[in-house]
């Protein structure tokens, strides 16, 4: 909506744009950040979702329309630009104690309401070694704020979050995978929460010891990778919570998984991806929740692979957006879908001849809902209510959906929004899912300096 | 005890767009064209209608191209589809001659 107004604006044509109280400060970043400084905005003062017909009109006239004449005609709306320091990026920005400097960035929203760690330029130059690029060079420039990340800047990051100089090379591949507009970082400030993540595979997990197995997103340096992580997308992406990172309730910090392919009967992620087993990469994702995992148990009459396939069709159910999820095409909300298995639940169906590409095609065939179900969702759960048959006039869901009430349709477009990862305690039986809009897994190789070897011995 | 002071930098992405000033605004909306563009959120299939009354109640002379002419802007698909989108939109704007832009509802 905000692009409709700076593209408008582009042409020398005057634009306003008409906000929902609590999205204003939104429109005006994504404004700056196309480089529109005085985005005229009218802002409907109330939630305008759950008001009657006649409320919405006398909220019009009494509020709003005012508003927008003032901001095609006049200068109203238009005052303020939004100028946030960013500072001479290699000299000192703040100097003072360490509880001093975290008032200090906390008082920025620099940090992310933990203590951190002062990115000193000492400290800040030990990660700088871990690459072999310029501490200038611009290695992305990420949506929404269109900032441009450096080592430099990234290095800042990752020590705050209370990484290791010798995870430089994870954050720099992380950040080319968040910068990718394959990854689309640009629609992650939904008020429905997306809380992006890092998945680590190849050589570097066991070099570097990061967690695959049990409890992974909280031990080893993972926390402080995903940590840096929220840090990135905050301090160089822009996205700042209550201003245009809205997730309703708020978002858990990022996290960073790691695959156990030591343990795993199937390939490994990275390499169903395209690179070599040999590679090291990291992988962003998103995830919208993050919950209680299941555990399948075998029975006389269903074996524990069986049952697993069920639980996830369940699992698949419980944990995803249903009103948007079964759509096709190019104006289709875009999907990614997370499934951890433990390795005994991976080896338990690769006992039973299933591949990863078995796994997701039983799941696309058998995750099912009632036509009545999903109707329900995308006539009621979502701003913008369609039935099913305007779904199919659209070309959103193919003409299969157009069945009777209790009749079971697809809950996938289609397998290849199923990811699988091999991880958690090797001693259970458990799996989870989760499952994103807006984002697909992005990865990129881990590039590693050419003495690797010698600073991690020195390390 | 005295703690020890340090110097820190700048976690902070540096700017890469320069800020570019609003277009010019008309004095008054009478005789312009205005053109109404709707991201399909935010129940603007009821606040449209109701802000083209006004506009006609209060600017004799205002012409209207509602949301209905144009397709809508969207957070659907990839980035490179909403650009295309967005592409065809501000072309029909230009199209239609408009001279000013309501854009909404929501963020």
């Amino acid at each position: 909506m905000v692009r409709s107004v700076v593209n408008a604006e582009r042409e020398n044509i005057p634009g306003v744009a008409v906000t929902i109280k609590g999205f204003s400060d939104a429109a005006r970043l994504a404004a700056k950040a196309d480089g529109l400084a005085n985005l005229a905005i009218a802002e409907y003062p109330v939630a305008i979702g759950i008001q009657a017909p006649e409320d919405i009109k006398e909220t019009v006239q009494r509020s709003l329309f005012a508003q927008i004449v003032d901001g095609l005609t006049g200068a109203a709306n238009r005052a303020g630009t939004e100028k946030e320091a960013t500072a001479n990026p290699d000299s000192a920005v703040f100097e003072g104690t360490l509880d001093a400097i975290n008032q200090h960035f906390a008082a920025n929203a620099w940090s992310d309401g933990l203590a951190i760690i002062p990115p000193t330029q000492e400290r800040v130059a030990a990660f700088l070694r871990f690459t072999d690029r310029r501490p200038d060079e611009i290695i992305s420039v990420l949506p929404q704020a269109n900032l441009a990340a450096t080592p430099l800047n990234i290095a800042a990051n990752g020590v705050m979050a209370g990484c290791r100089p010798e995870h430089m090379p994870i954050l720099i591949a992380a950040v080319q995978a968040i910068g990718d507009e394959h990854y689309n970082l640009g629609n992650i400030g939904t008020t429905g929460t997306l809380v992006p993540y890092l998945l680590i595979n190849g050589p570097i997990v066991a070099q570097l010891k990061i967690e695959s197995r049990g409890q992974l997103i909280s031990r080893g340096p993972n926390p402080s990778l995903g940590r840096a992580l929220g840090l990135i997308v905050r301090n160089i992406a822009g996205y700042r919570p209550g201003r245009n990172y809205l997730g309703t309730f708020g978002y858990q910090i990022p996290f960073a998984l790691a695959e156990n392919e030591a343990e795993s009967p199937w390939p490994p992620f990275h390499v169903e991806q395209g690179f070599d087993a040999a590679q090291s990469t990291v992988t962003a994702g998103g995830s919208m929740f993050w919950g209680y995992p299941p555990a399948p148990h075998s029975r006389p009459e269903k074996s524990g692979a069986q049952v697993t396939l069920e639980l996830l069709c369940r699992e698949i159910y419980k944990k995803t957006i249903l009103h948007c999820l079964p759509e096709q095409g190019p104006d289709a909300f875009r999907h990614m879908i997370t499934l951890l298995l433990t390795p005994p639940i991976a080896q338990s169906l690769a006992d039973e001849g299933y591949s990863k590409q078995d796994v997701r095609d039983y799941l696309y065939e058998n995750a099912r809902v009632t036509r009545r179900e999903l109707e329900w969702h995308t006539k009621f759960s979502f701003a913008q209510p369609m039935s099913i048959e305007e779904k199919v006039e659209k070309g959103l869901f193919p003409t299969a959906y157009l069945v009777g009430p209790d009749e079971m349709v697809r809950l996938l477009p289609s397998p290849d929004i199923l990811h699988l990862i091999v991880c958690g305690e090797p001693g259970r039986n458990r799996l989870m899912g989760f499952h994103s809009v807006y984002v697909k897994p992005t990865s990129k190789e881990i590039e590693l300096p050419r003495n690797w070897e010698r600073l991690l011995s020195e390390g | 005890m005295t703690e020890p002071e340090m110097a820190v930098i700048s976690p902070l992405g540096n700017e890469t767009i320069g800020a570019r000033t609003s277009a010019p605004r008309p004095d008054t909306l009478n005789g312009k064209t205005i053109c109404e563009m709707w991201n399909g959120d935010f129940k603007g299939n009821f606040t449209f209608p109701i802000i083209r009354e006004l506009l006609h109640e209060q600017f004799k002379d205002v012409r209207i191209v509602p949301y209905t002419a144009f397709p809508n802007s969207t957070i659907r698909g990839t980035p490179a589809h909403q650009r295309e989108v967005d592409s065809q939109m501000i072309a029909l704007a230009k199209a239609q001659g408009c001279d000013a832009v309501i854009a909404g509802n929501g963020g």
